[in-house]
């Protein structure tokens, strides 16, 4: 359908900006009051304008943290979030297409039962779950540890299914060439079906970094230590609320950079996750 | 190089049988192409010398050895599929090399191969593209050279050429057949087309519901068909069967036309089907005995097929030749040669002359 009306058109753009808007000022405000000195903000004078301090509050929050009440430094809450987002994100991938592989390719007593398994985890969410795994997780002695925020956030239902209804469409002959040409289950898997699903895993990447990037309710159960915080639960952790002054400079600025990562990870992979989700390469 | 020998061979899905014994020699060299209805078993028969099915009973052997308990790419053979099934993200090269690459062999000797393949294939140019910036044809030859590069004992074609159009589908037809002639490497080729069966085969199977009707050369089938189903398979237009009723040597057709048949032991008589093939019939021989009131003509120009019923009941359809006048609705008098009649018994649909 081509229109050609230049008021709906109009319209429609009108509509877009105020989404924009909508969705972008909080983000710009953030970034205004992290170049502010603390006592512009707290006062109310801070304006809609970037402040005298481009760099200083970054600096500050990513070696040193806040001082009203000492936080960890925000470069090290990064590296845990780092890592738990992608030991997570690599976990579940690695895990759920091996799963995926041994339900959809190999014909074994129970497979069914072991496939709706898997799904009915599915409506089991990390929060209903949460204190039995708390207390494994917590008898194991894994809290406090890279172990325990991650381990129990690596099962996933949801990635195993994506990569079953990815595997059904490889067709069986191409099996049966694997076959005859002499390539066994470990040559099949690493020679045909982990370079097909090279697109679906980047598009997987993307969804789990940023699922594993945001986790707040786990973190905050199973670490106690401040020098194992992540940074969404440690910005948390700078906002003071009873006797003490926030500081808001460095909280606005630890934010700003709390969203960096999974911008990145989305700019760079835009290009095959749209690929993953489009389109399958046959 | 190899023969290729099935001795009693079944298959069977549970209680289900879908083969019911087939046996089957295929010399060196040679191209024997399994030809039936869809569902007849054929590709499973293929499947199962492939390795691709476990065999219920009986046995296989390829170069004298019986492979029933081999894997796949132990049994030395190569296989064509329907689909190509190329591997998507690999090369043309890659696609043809990787065979070889699982069994370990020398590089050099692998591109050897692998370029001399392309050379036969005119693929020479392609090797560095993937599958899906080929043309239908040019995916059907890769999936070709994937199975020469290896040299196999035997090839293994599963209905290489039905999804192609059908003019690249005449030249692949003869491409192939070349191809294996060239080669000399021993073949079994199933396909559902009968003119793709009677061009291709040095011998014939025509396989109906799991069983074997017959095994022969393709002008033995055409011109003795053992059975109904053979009769209607084979040849197209396909063969006009008319019931008829047989005493004494003659066999007579509805509305009272008799004609004289040999071959048939003299003392046989019953109830009848009379095969007549289109092309058989001669418009205004003396005597013809068939009188066909023409319902619709179809000219391809060389030829002439005549649709028609005949008086006395029964459709028959006719192939003569182009240049003859004839006007629908007209009625015309047909010839039959006693040699080219075909005679089976009823009940049973088997061969009686």
């Amino acid at each position: 359908m081509v229109e050609n009306r230049p008021l709906s058109t109009l319209i429609a753009h009108a509509i877009l900006w105020m989404g924009i808007a909508i969705v972008v000022f909080p983000v710009y405000l953030t970034f205004v009051a992290s170049t502010h000195e603390p006592a512009e903000i707290v006062n109310g004078t801070m304006g809609f304008l970037p402040g005298g301090l481009p760099l200083q509050n970054y600096v500050d929050a990513l070696f040193t943290g806040t001082k009203q009440i000492k936080s960890t430094p925000v470069l090290q809450m990064m590296g845990n979030s780092l890592v738990m987002a992608l030991v997570i994100a690599i976990g579940k991938i690695a895990i759920s297409i091996i799963s995926a592989y041994a339900v959809v390719f190999f014909r074994f007593p129970f497979r069914m039962f072991f496939f709706w398994t898997i799904f009915v985890t599915l409506m089991l969410p990390v929060e209903v779950r949460i204190y039995p795994t708390y207390k494994i997780v917590s008898d194991l002695g894994m809290l406090n540890t890279y172990a325990g925020l991650t381990i129990p956030l690596i099962a996933s239902a949801t990635a195993t299914l994506l990569f079953r209804q990815f595997f059904l469409t490889i067709p069986d002959e191409l099996v049966e060439a694997a076959k005859i040409d002499g390539a066994g289950p470990m040559k099949f898997f690493r020679d045909v079906v982990l370079p097909l699903s090279r697109t679906n895993m980047a598009a997987l990447f993307v969804i789990l970094f940023i699922y594993g990037w945001n986790q707040y309710l786990w973190p905050l159960l199973v670490t106690t230590d401040a020098s194992m915080d992540t940074i969404v639960y440690g910005i948390r952790r700078m906002i003071v609320t009873s006797d003490a002054q926030t500081d808001w400079h460095i909280v606005m600025a630890t934010t700003m950079l709390a969203m960096l990562p999974p911008v990145f990870v989305v700019f760079a992979m835009q290009k095959l996750f749209v690929k993953g989700l489009v389109e399958t390469e046959k | 190089m190899a023969t290729v020998e099935l001795k009693g061979v079944r298959k069977s899905y549970g209680t289900t049988r879908v083969i019911h014994g087939i046996d089957l020699e295929i010399a060196d060299g040679e191209l024997v192409v399994i030809v039936g209805p869809s569902g007849c078993g054929k590709s499973t028969l293929l499947r199962m010398v492939a390795g691709l099915e476990a065999i219920t009973e009986g046995t296989i052997a390829i170069d004298g050895a019986v492979v029933n308990q081999r894997e796949p790419k132990d049994r030395d053979i190569a296989m064509v599929f329907q689909n190509y099934a190329l591997y998507p993200h690999m090369s043309v090269y890659d696609n043809m090399a990787y065979g070889l690459r699982n069994r370990g062999m020398a590089k050099d000797e692998i591109d050897r191969r692998v370029r001399a393949a392309a050379q036969t294939l005119e693929l020479a140019a392609l090797l560095d593209r993937k599958p899906r910036q080929l043309s239908g044809g040019q995916r059907q030859r890769v999936a070709m050279g994937r199975a020469i590069v290896r040299e196999p004992k035997a090839f293994l074609f599963d209905e290489p050429l039905s999804n192609l159009d059908a003019k690249l589908r005449v030249q692949m037809r003869v491409e192939i057949k070349k191809l294996q002639r060239q080669l000399g490497v021993t073949s079994l080729y199933v396909t559902h087309d009968q003119v793709e069966a009677m061009t291709m085969a040095d011998r014939l199977v025509v396989m109906n519901a799991g069983v074997a009707e017959q095994i022969g050369t393709p002008m033995e089938l055409y011109a003795r068909p053992a059975s109904v189903f053979v009769a209607g398979f084979i040849g197209s237009p396909s063969m006009n069967f008319l019931p008829g009723r047989l005493a004494g040597g003659v066999v007579g057709l509805a509305g009272g036309t008799s004609i004289p048949v040999n071959g048939a032991a003299p003392s046989a008589a019953g109830e009848v089907t009379v095969g007549i093939r289109p092309e058989h019939v001669e418009p205004g021989a003396p005597g013809a005995p068939l009188k066909l009131k023409v319902e619709l003509i179809e000219r391809l120009g060389s030829e002439s097929l005549i649709y028609g019923r005949l008086e006395g009941g029964g459709e028959l359809t006719a192939r003569i030749d182009g240049e003859r006048e004839i006007a629908t609705g007209a009625t015309l008098a047909l010839g039959v040669t006693t040699r080219h009649l075909h005679l089976f018994d009823r009940a049973s649909g088997k061969r009686l002359n």
